[in-house]
């Protein structure tokens, strides 16, 4: 079309270049001459020009495509592109410049039933494809990662086969009591009067090939003497078209085992966690290699059943086998064996169910546990069992997301049977039955503000033989106030008011705790799950 | 309580037996939903995620979605950047191979179209910038007839036995729109090249089809909330401009563009993307016809 016009032009250039030239009076054969080389040659090029359209409209054809309209002159309202349509209406119902000439979707895969009626076809007046309007479909993009499949994963308007994001998560904080290693148990918590870095995370998340899908996030963080530490948080695969609402999950991830310890740190709705976070699970949280099996029942309403199965071992499965600090845990020495059998795996089963209960109020609940055995002795268990529930409204005139108001509370209760450590060094074996409970609001009143509060209580069995820092009753309170300048930053500031009067281990003495929160993030990051 | 539990099986029962009998189309907003329903008529039940009156940028990904997707038979969704922050986690719980991008369930309505205002220069700094241009694109009914046709062809690929009755009901589609766009047209063309301003830059593709110029925004960048020192420039270009009208949808904050209405002598309207978030707009038309005669109304 484009070559059509352009050789008009060029041919309409060449009349008037030998119009313009002839008024000469007296032309000398020699410019006669030379005009006559030049017209031919201009003549010749036009024809091969025509030529080449003519090759392209018989190769447009070849594919199969109606043959190209005749421009009309736009009639009516003017519109910004020529009107493809010969009886043009006094206002376009046609627009090239918006509506690429070919309505046609991607290919249908294997649609081999009968083709859509021969009107459908007829009634696409556009030439069915031409690719100087329509966008190549595989150039659009797909709405995401675990959608895409095969398809590359758009980092902005290039073409890329992952999403990359790097988030920074830091705080600059002041607490009356100095051991914070003690007051915040987790360990992506503050560490210290002054400001810590307690989470830069580098996500990596793509489709593999069209029966998978991975994702992986490494995180670095400084400890309070500034030595980096990297932790491979997560990396793992997963399927992405088992049948029967089937899905296997494999490598290094977070425990399915109750709410927040599925959630990454940047995403909490406080600047440090809850103390059963830290304390029942372990400063790391639950996580760690192994495999998953979930299922998503065939109900009215969303209920998923999960069981997964992990190594245990080590700090990130820390009330489990976790030879502890120094090969001690609990005061005990650890035995740090081997695997014995599949008892000594830790299991994981979770049951999700969730409904509406408005248009626009939700519910989700769950119960978890986590089942296996722990190095305090030659046959010594740990069982954990979770219940978790969270609320949200959302105006059904949200901007941005705002107004909200979440509600989100966790139980957490642990049975660990502590023996007598390695060669039965320990005076007695004994058994902890540990628990503990928080429960946070967060109003989002306004776009982008967002006030919260939470209580967090710990109760911890006391033993005789042992004053372990990481075996102390706790309750605290915590108030916070966030501004999400966008999605893609945040500047929060809490207050938390630990009560530990009574308690033998701060000196009997409450705190009183300040933190200023910031956060950004760079690049595609993945989108949260409910 | 004994009753409920009689009542549940005879509602499961229902359930699975229309889910037989009709094509399940999921759609992830209501436009996409408005005109689903015009192709498949009573041979489909749709469902629509997103609700009308919402910021549909921000949509919660609530499990009950992942529900509908599990069971979909054909997903309408914008495939351009609109929905990315609440459908890829429920398309990875939905397990559903029916309705993934290639099949033939699966109609991603901007494929063909090619998006307004694609950002040369990819930076955040420029506020919430969609990598593949404005994706409000169905507010343009020449857009939103090439949507038709692609969800009319997806519905024909899954439901061969219907192909006629969806490509009718496609044909009567267009020529509504056809016969709509002389009067839209028609309306509107006393108010062509005059400047309107807007909230939020999402009218773009109503500005080109009707030929205003929408390219004042009370927001300073796209998602970021108005500033006074903002306004204020606001007010002084409105003013010079001459601008009648203050295009606002139902999530924004009305009482700032009360406020620069005040001060400019121009009229806040209520308009809206979305077919049922304003009053007797439940189909695709009866919305434009109510924006068209809103605006037409405000600009007199």
């Amino acid at each position: 079309m484009k070559k059509f016009l352009a050789s008009a032009t060029l041919a309409g250039v060449a009349t008037t270049i030998a119009w313009g030239q002839s008024p000469s009076p007296t032309p000398s054969p020699n410019e006669i001459e030379s005009l006559r080389q030049q017209v031919q040659s201009l003549t010749q090029t036009v024809q091969a020009l025509q030529e080449q359209v003519k090759a392209q409209e018989e190769a447009l054809a070849k594919l199969g495509s109606a043959p190209l309209p005749s421009p009309a002159p736009a009639t009516g309202a003017a519109s910004p592109s020529p009107i493809p349509s010969a009886a043009a209406p006094a206002f376009p119902t046609e627009d090239e410049s918006v509506v690429a000439s070919s309505a046609q979707p991607t290919p249908i895969a294997g649609a081999t039933a009968t083709p859509a009626p021969a009107t459908v076809a007829a009634s696409a007046t556009f030439p069915t494809t031409d690719t100087s309007v329509v966008a190549p479909t595989d150039s659009i993009s797909t709405t995401g990662a675990g959608t895409a499949l095969t398809q590359p994963i758009g980092i902005g308007n290039s073409r890329n086969y992952m999403n990359i994001s790097l988030d920074g998560l830091f705080t600059g904080g002041y607490s009356s009591e100095r051991d914070f290693d003690r007051l915040e148990p987790h360990g992506h918590d503050p560490n210290q009067r002054g400001f810590t870095v307690q989470n830069v995370e580098l996500t990596f998340q793509g489709a593999v090939d069209p029966y998978f899908e991975a994702f992986s996030t490494l995180i670095f963080l400084l400890d309070k003497n500034a030595e980096t530490e990297v932790e491979l948080e997560e990396a793992w695969m997963q399927t992405t078209s088992l049948p029967f609402g089937l899905q296997l999950k494999g490598g290094q991830f977070l425990s399915p085992f109750g709410r927040i310890n599925q959630i990454h740190p940047h995403a909490f709705d406080f600047a440090d966690a809850p103390l059963i976070l830290g304390r029942l699970l372990g400063p790391d949280g639950l996580r760690g290699a192994g495999g998953q099996l979930s299922w998503t029942a065939p109900l009215p309403w969303y209920s998923q059943l999960t069981l997964a199965v992990q190594n245990g071992r080590g700090e990130t499965a820390w009330p489990f086998r976790n030879p502890g600090e120094e090969g001690i845990f609990f005061g005990r020495m650890t035995t740090d064996r081997e695997l014995r059998g599949l008892e000594d795996l830790v299991w994981i089963p979770r049951l999700e169910n969730s409904f509406n209960l408005s248009d626009t109020q939700t519910v989700l609940f769950g119960v978890s546990g986590a089942f296996g055995s722990n190095d305090t002795g030659g046959n010594t268990r740990t069982q954990i069992y979770g219940a978790d529930l969270f609320y949200k409204w959302k105006s059904a005139r949200a901007e941005g997301g705002f107004p909200f108001v979440k509600w989100q509370s966790e139980f957490i209760y642990r049975r660990f049977e502590a023996g007598r450590g390695m060669e039965e060094t320990f005076p007695v074996a004994e058994t902890f039955h540990d628990w503990g409970i928080y429960s946070q609001v967060l109003w989002g009143f306004k776009k982008g503000w967002v006030a919260g509060v939470r209580g967090d209580y710990l109760q911890m069995t006391d033993s005789a033989f042992t004053d372990d820092l990481a075996r102390e009753p706790r309750s605290r309170v915590s108030a916070n106030l966030t501004w999400f300048p966008t999605e893609f930053s945040k500047i929060r500031l809490q207050y938390n008011h630990d009560f530990l009067g009574g308690t033998q281990f701060f000196g009997g003495e409450d705190a009183d705790s300040v933190f200023l929160q910031f956060e950004f993030i760079l690049g595609a990051h993945a989108a949260h799950k409910f | 309580m004994k009753k409920h539990f009689l009542v549940f099986p005879a509602f499961l029962a229902a359930l699975i037996a229309s889910a037989e009998a009709k094509l399940n189309v999921v759609a992830t907003l209501p436009d996409f939903g408005a005109v689903a329903r015009e192709i498949g008529g009573d041979k489909v039940a749709v469902t629509v995620m997103a609700k009308p009156t919402e910021d549909s940028h921000f949509v919660d990904a609530r499990p009950s979605f992942v529900v509908q997707l599990r069971t979909a038979d054909v997903l309408i969704d914008g495939g351009a950047e609109l929905e990315l922050g609440w459908l890829p986690p429920l398309l990875q719980n939905a397990r559903n191979p029916k309705i993934e991008v290639g099949k033939p369930g699966r109609v991603q309505a901007a494929q063909g179209i090619r998006l307004m205002g694609a950002p040369t220069t990819l930076t955040r700094a420029a506020g919430d910038v969609h990598a593949l241009g404005n994706p409000h694109f169905m507010i343009d009914p020449i857009i939103a007839k090439a949507v038709a046709l692609h969800i009319a062809q997806a519905f024909s690929a899954v439901d061969p036995a219907n192909a006629a009755f969806y490509d009718a009901n496609y044909k009567k589609f267009e020529a509504t729109i056809n016969a709509k766009l002389q009067e839209w047209g028609a309306t509107l063309l006393p108010f062509k090249g005059q400047p309107i301003a807007a909230y939020h830059e999402s009218w773009v593709y109503l500005a080109h089809r009707f030929g205003f110029r929408i390219d004042i925004f009370l927001e300073p960048k796209p998602g970021i909330p108005p500033s006074p020192s903002h306004l204020a420039r606001v007010i002084e270009k409105m003013k010079a401009a001459q601008v009648k009208a203050i295009l606002v949808e139902p999530y924004h904050n009305r009482k700032i563009a009360e406020k620069v209405a005040a001060s400019t002598g121009a009229r806040v309207v209520d308009l809206a993307q979305f077919p049922g978030a304003l009053p007797e707009t439940d189909t695709y038309v009866k919305l434009i016809d109510a924006l068209v005669s809103r605006i037409a109304a405000a600009m007199r």
